[in-house]
């Protein structure tokens, strides 16, 4: 009888250490991110099904750290993209509008062109723009902007970052609730401690729906490769800045191009029947 | 409008103020005019007057154009009172103003033989104004136009001729005339029977500081703990004088003769201490104290009124991008932290200029609504290699960076020309296209030239996303 009792005072102790110990691990893991509704109109799901199912049930947190890299060496252009894409859904926040740029090497992808931001749907008169002569100084001047808490958002293209690095940042991040947006050219290689690490590969787009010579929409073949809360996804996206959404890319998309003169010799009638 | 000042030769030609401008430009031809802006003008005497604390620390200033300079006391340090008010007049000189100078015991009766006497400079001996004035015209008194008028309408036309009058007529019949002096209440200020107050101009305070060490300071943390406990004198001080900071300096003199200047600059006006000594963290870290730092002198070279602020509610200010702002300059350095500005310009790499984040601005328009423009514009466009089927026709390959990309689809041409107000322009017209690859990539090409018009050259000027 009392070896029993002790056995069952045993097993239940065991219980409340074994509960003790989950506490203090989701504590060492930081606050928990599914039962704690963080400001629930300002997470973001893409709106695609694929993606929505893999990431977290709220959706992309703006609180965090966010990097992509092109597949190949030519997609970092489409994955900046990409990221101003995020950025433009992450970073609604009010009495805060100023988006920080930091960029370190203008001549071997050009400089930012306040233009053809505000034609990717964003608003050229609230960046703010780093010229930062190397990694080190876009690291410092993008954590010194997430620790400020007065941005909408930072966005910073980097060569490579060391993990302690990104873990600083997506502090600074979280404690701001400032998107932190990391273009990198390595690949994604090393670890990392972003909250999610997207691959992008340009895709051939469809043509423009008024123009049927013009390139449309651009399209993306998105490969979410770590997500915190989540889990690998893949899929192929068009974004439309009008509408500020991303779209499931047409089966067409993936057709092979073909060359300007014989799309010339297309008449409709033939169009349609493709 | 009506002239409200004239100069010395438009005098001659019998111009002269609060005539109308029709009647002067009816009586000399080709007169030039100049709009009046008394505000600037008032601002111009007060900056004379504070320059006059040269020569007494005791400046007012006097109607419009007009200074006072109380000299008791000072004259000696210029040899005496006579050779003082030739030094006043070399200076006024030389600064290109005409002077009439007086000097008396009352400050009246100085603004009186300035403005009245026969001569240009005019020094009364003590005690002798009253017969120094008896000739000037009742207007050297500075009553009331109203006051005078009566007086001329009476026949007394010099001060002599009321000092004469018994005292109680004069009193019941030129009242004083609310916050304005009666005539005797002036007459008695001018002849120094009564206080005359002076609104003297304030300069403006200086935040200069010096710190001397007891001991020379030889490491970077004794520098930091003088510059804190300096700067909290500082922002103290800014505080009281409704002022913010936009330049700081901060000299460090060495114990071998060395001196270090380092400057920070705030985007806005500041007075918030934690902030002002961030922004000297990473200079501080450059000053080598050598042999050792003996004194310190922090001098705000540049402020700007900025009233007090109630923080939020929450305890934050209002305004935390500023402060970050001077940070990223303060590190980066002030050329490396830019905004966008949009500028009335044709060619994409002009219409777009990149301004200080503290600049206002400046243009009422916006990007206009033409094609879509790549995201990331090259400084220098470069130069490719391109096969179109037409000579003005869609571009079908190129080769940029020892790549050949084949070309599937392209939009344009958009078609900029150099802008035809600009004279002796050597832009020539540019051709763009909006043109993707077979791997979906996207650039913003264009042809120079027009076609059948000396070389046409292709050039890859941006990438879009």
């Amino acid at each position: 009888m009392n070896e029993t009792g002790g056995h069952v005072v045993d097993n239940s102790s065991r219980f409340v250490a074994l509960a003790t110990l989950r506490q203090r691990i989701t504590a060492l893991e930081g606050p928990p991110k599914k039962h704690t509704p963080v400001e629930p109109d300002s997470a973001w799901l893409p709106g695609i099904k694929t993606l929505d199912d893999a990431l977290p049930p709220n959706g992309l947190t703006p609180g965090a750290l966010h990097e992509a890299s092109g597949t190949t060496g030519t997609d970092g252009p489409s994955a900046a993209a990409f990221l101003v894409a995020l950025l433009h859904r992450l970073s609604h926040r009010a009495g805060r509008d100023t988006v920080l740029i930091c960029e370190s090497d203008a001549s071997r992808s050009g400089r930012l062109h306040g233009w053809g931001w505000r034609d990717l749907g964003g608003d050229p008169d609230a960046l703010l723009i780093v010229r930062a002569r190397h990694d080190k100084e876009v690291l410092w001047a993008m954590e010194e902007g997430l620790r400020s808490g007065a941005l909408a958002a930072v966005f910073a293209e980097i060569r490579s970052i060391g993990f302690t690095m990104t873990r600083r940042l997506s502090l600074a991040a979280q404690e701001s609730m400032t998107p932190a947006l990391l273009l990198r050219d390595d690949g994604l290689v090393p670890t990392s401690a972003a909250a999610t690490r997207w691959l992008v590969r340009t895709l051939p787009s469809a043509h423009d729906s008024l123009d049927i010579r013009a390139p449309g929409a651009p399209r993306w073949r998105l490969g979410l490769v770590r997500c915190r809360g989540g889990r690998p996804a893949r899929c192929n996206v068009e974004w439309h800045h009008e509408a500020g959404a991303f779209c499931v890319a047409a089966a067409l998309g993936h057709r092979p191009a073909t060359a300007i003169h014989e799309r010339n010799t297309f008449r409709p009638a033939v169009l349609r029947a493709s | 409008m009506v002239l409200t000042a004239v100069d010395e030769r438009a005098e001659h030609t019998g111009l002269m103020p609060g005539m109308r401008l029709v009647d002067a430009r009816a009586l000399v031809a080709g007169i030039t005019v100049e709009k009046a802006d008394p505000l600037a003008d008032q601002q111009a005497l007060v900056q004379l007057g504070l320059w006059c604390g040269r020569f007494t620390p005791r400046v007012a200033c006097d109607g419009a154009d007009g200074l006072l300079l109380d000299v008791t006391g000072c004259s000696h340090l210029f040899g005496g009172e006579q050779a003082m008010m030739q030094t006043v007049s070399k200076r006024l000189t030389r600064l290109g103003l005409e002077t009439r100078l007086g000097l008396a015991d009352t400050p009246g009766a100085a603004r009186a033989l300035a403005r009245f006497a026969l001569e240009h400079q005019r020094i009364v001996k003590p005690g002798k104004v009253r017969a120094a004035l008896k000739t000037l015209p009742v207007e050297a008194l500075g009553v009331t136009r109203s006051h005078t008028l009566t007086l001329r309408h009476l026949g007394l036309s010099t001060i002599g001729a009321i000092t004469r009058l018994p005292r109680a007529a004069l009193e019941r019949r030129f009242p004083p005339c609310g916050a304005e002096n009666g005539l005797l209440q002036r007459l008695d200020q001018v002849l120094g029977n009564r206080n005359e107050h002076l609104s003297l101009l304030a300069p403006p305070p200086v935040y200069r500081w010096r710190l001397d060490f007891a001991e020379p300071v030889m490491h970077r943390e004794g520098l930091e703990t003088a510059l804190a406990n300096m700067m909290a004198r500082l922002t103290v001080a800014l505080k009281r004088g409704q002022h913010g900071a936009r330049r700081l300096a901060l000299w460090c003199f060495g114990i071998d003769g060395s001196m270090a200047e380092r400057t920070v600059a705030a985007s806005r006006p500041t007075r918030d201490k934690d902030h002002l000594q961030r922004l000297f963290a990473g200079k501080l870290e450059t000053v080598d104290p050598g042999f050792g730092i003996d004194a310190i002198v922090i001098h705000a070279t540049l402020v700007e009124p900025l009233e007090a602020r109630q923080p939020l509610l929450d305890g934050s200010q209002q305004d935390n991008l500023a402060p970050l702002v001077d940070r990223l300059v303060a590190r980066l350095g002030a050329d490396a932290v830019l905004r966008p500005v949009f500028t009335e310009r044709r060619f994409p790499e002009q219409a777009e200029r990149f301004a200080g984040p503290g600049e206002a601005k400046t243009s009422p328009f916006s990007y206009p609504d033409l094609p879509p423009r790549p995201f990331r514009l090259f400084e220098r466009p470069e130069p490719l290699q391109v096969i179109a089927l037409m000579p003005d026709g869609p571009p079908r390959l190129f080769i940029w960076r020892r790549v050949r990309r084949r070309i599937t689809r392209a939009a344009g041409p958009e078609r900029i020309a150099p802008e035809w107000w600009v004279p002796h322009t050597d832009q020539a017209t540019r051709d763009y296209w909006r043109v993707e690859d077979t791997d979906g990539h996207r650039y913003w090409l264009y042809r120079t030239g027009l076609r059948g018009n000396g070389v046409s050259r292709w050039f890859l000027h941006g990438l879009y996303g």
